[in-house]
């Protein structure tokens, strides 16, 4: 027995070394591009053009990142990303806080409000999901136009509270058709009503769902070219749009250093997100995929 | 006037009738409890009442005043949940005192008044916890807390007990009966296990497809169910149920059973109201197994006693009491001997049938004769 299990042990270290190589090759396979980027930024002009992408950088500097921030020229202006940055701050906060509010409160009315219909309303909310964003660019700036909200940062944070609530609200619903309505019924005889029990019972439990669409809709909002290209100009563009602005209107020498340290810099506010709260990510994708 | 008066209720999903007019009163501090087969309809009455479902038709009034149109939260009815619904996210002390937060009940009341109950309840080492450090005992007792805290009109429990295990279901049992008695609530309950029932309740219920077949006390229920269905649900075992036949005899009637050879003729039970039995009538013999016994463990009182020999099938020791199968009727029939009645399969003993306990009933209406 004990010999059997023995060798078991070692042939199943085999297979685990293979399968651990692999995973880190691919690991690093992927992490390439990232490296090169990182690299590339800290070095100065010269030492790129002089040609080993792999290279560490002989005299590192920080030179090119202070120049994506505040003195690199986008368009006619040369005042670097930082402005646009703030734009998307801007944009992205808002539209993530209402969108998810908004999701949450969806979700709670098609779950534990029902109402004649409710079925139709959340499949109309989901099919809103699987509209590709260029078929609503017309319309949208229209509607916009007509709003008085064109070419403006409140426009686009409409834009994206709209288009995001057909996802906010699944992830909510799907959430809370698993929470006991037993929960509600007791909170309702204890005298609580429509705000109080959503506020005092419901969102407290609702951390991991709330990670996940917040995750989930910054990222989606914050990365965004189309929308923010379509119903933005000049200073209210948001950081994608800036950055795709910095890179092709570059005049005379290409500063791929420069272009590298943008592109960090409009990544980093998703990085973060991720390592703050990845961890809920996946536990919240999975409780809200249990029943659902 | 009662204290909480149900009047020709009916409860309608689409075209389904899930309540069929029910009738049906309860005086301040009594116990109702609710009992029927699963789909019965007690748990939606139950909701009913506490307003989490709308009604289709009649009425309910509380105190007097009708209460169906009210809100949940205006009728203050507390109610126990069978998953006990604890708030997961807040403390024991929160959970409990979230109904008088909910009220503005100022604080030092509140905390007050929570004190008092965990006293009452023994859960004062627990306020500081969450609902999900706590054993299925423990929460069920912070449930009650939560409905007690409020001192409301009326208690709605929703089987309360159906989630615990068989040891600590007895224990709360007693704990519900006992807090009953000190308090002087009123209370309605629901579940489908008939001890409960006949342990708890002041007043039973007995609901079937959203019909009330009999509203008795538990004795009532026990010793005189008005029909078969009442019979066969109520006791554990449940009451032997014999296809027999009314047979002419010298001074009156007899009712003959068919045993496995030949038949026996068994007196009129004195329960028997109705007037006159015509021969050749089909009858149904009921008859609780605790009524029959060995000669031995008879009823000295019973004022008609009647022994019949039958074969030993099966025989049970239960330990206080030993059940034995015999054959009668064309059915299995229970007795109940005491356990040191020397028995063997195969014998042929006397059982011993006290028909003061005997009920009669009619095979085609299913009523008591």
């Amino acid at each position: 027995m004990s010999v059997d299990a023995g060798s078991a042990a070692i042939s199943a270290r085999g297979p685990r070394i293979i399968i651990y190589g692999l995973l880190i090759l691919f690991a690093v396979f992927y992490l390439l591009p990232l490296y090169v980027m990182l690299v590339t930024s800290l070095k100065p002009l010269s030492e790129i053009q002089s040609g080993n992408m792999l290279q560490l950088p002989q005299a590192p500097s920080f030179y090119a990142w202070e120049k994506a921030w505040g003195a690199a020229c986008i368009g006619v202006t040369c005042e670097g990303l930082k402005g646009f940055f703030w734009n998307s701050i801007r944009m992205v906060v808002p539209a993530v806080t209402i969108s998810t509010i908004l999701g949450a409160l969806n979700g709670y009315v098609l779950t534990k409000w029902k109402f004649r219909g409710h079925k139709l309303i959340f499949g109309l909310m989901l099919f809103g999901c699987f509209i590709p964003f260029q078929v609503v660019l017309v319309p949208m700036a229209q509607v916009l136009g007509r709003l008085g909200l064109a070419s403006s940062t409140p426009g686009l944070v409409l834009v994206h509270i709209v288009y995001g609530l057909g996802f906010t609200t699944l992830f909510f619903r799907n959430f809370y058709v698993a929470f006991p309505d037993e929960l509600v019924r007791a909170a309702m005889m204890d005298g609580a009503g429509f705000f109080r029990i959503f506020w005092r019972i419901l969102l407290p439990a609702s951390l991991p769902i709330i990670v996940v669409t917040v995750i989930y809709q910054f990222t989606n909002i914050w990365n965004d070219f189309l929308f923010g290209a379509s119903f933005t100009s000049g200073d209210a563009a948001p950081m994608t749009v800036a950055l795709n602005n910095l890179v092709s209107s570059s005049t005379g020498v290409k500063e791929y250093n420069v272009d590298m340290a943008a592109a960090l810099i409009a990544a980093l506010p998703t990085l973060l997100v991720y390592v703050v709260a990845g961890r809920y990510f996946v536990r919240g994708l999975m409780a809200g995929a249990v029943k659902g | 006037m009662a204290f909480l008066e149900i009047d020709r209720l009916h409860k309608r999903y689409g075209a389904t009738e899930i309540l069929k007019g029910i009738d049906l009163d309860l005086d301040q501090g009594g116990f109702l409890v609710l009992v029927g087969p699963s789909g019965c309809g007690k748990s939606t009455l139950l909701n009913t009442i506490a307003g989490l479902e709308q009604i289709t038709g009649g009425e309910i009034r509380l105190e007097g005043r009708k209460i169906n149109d009210l809100h949940p939260s205006r009728r203050d009815i507390a109610m126990v949940f069978q998953s006990y619904a604890l708030y997961p996210t807040m403390s024991i002390k929160d959970n409990i005192g979230f109904g008088l937060e909910m009220r503005k009940v100022p604080k030092a009341e509140r905390e007050a008044a929570i004190a008092r109950v965990a006293k009452t309840l023994q859960i004062e080492h627990l306020l500081q916890r969450r609902p999900s450090q706590l054993s299925g005992g423990q929460r069920q007792r912070v449930a009650m807390g939560r409905a007690l805290v409020r001192n409301p009109r009326l208690f709605l429990f929703d089987e309360p007990l159906s989630n615990l295990d068989a040891k600590l279901r007895v224990d709360m049992r007693t704990e519900i009966k006992r807090l009953h008695q000190q308090t002087g609530t009123t209370i309605v309950y629901v579940t489908h296990d008939q001890i409960e029932a006949m342990t708890l309740a002041t007043k039973i219920a007995v609901l079937k497809d959203g019909k009330l077949q009999q509203v008795g006390t538990p004795a009532e229920i026990y010793n005189r169910p008005d029909n078969l269905f009442v019979a066969d649900f109520m006791g554990s075992p449940s009451m032997n149920l014999m296809a027999g036949t009314v047979r002419a005899s010298g001074n009156g009637a007899m009712i003959q059973l068919a045993q496995r050879e030949g038949s026996i003729a068994l007196q009129i039970p004195p329960s028997v109201t109705a007037r006159d039995l015509p021969p050749e009538k089909k009858v149904i013999f009921g008859i609780r197994p605790e009524a029959i016994t060995d000669i031995d463990g008879a009823d000295r009182h019973a004022s008609q006693l009647q022994t019949i020999e039958g074969r030993v099938d099966v025989i049970e020791p239960a330990g206080s009491d030993t059940y034995v199968v015999t054959q009668l009727g064309g059915k299995e029939v229970i007795a109940r001997m005491r356990a040191e009645a020397s028995l063997k399969v195969g014998d042929l003993v006397p059982f011993a049938f006290n028909l003061d306990k005997a009920l009669l009933f009619d095979p085609e209406t299913g009523y008591r004769l």
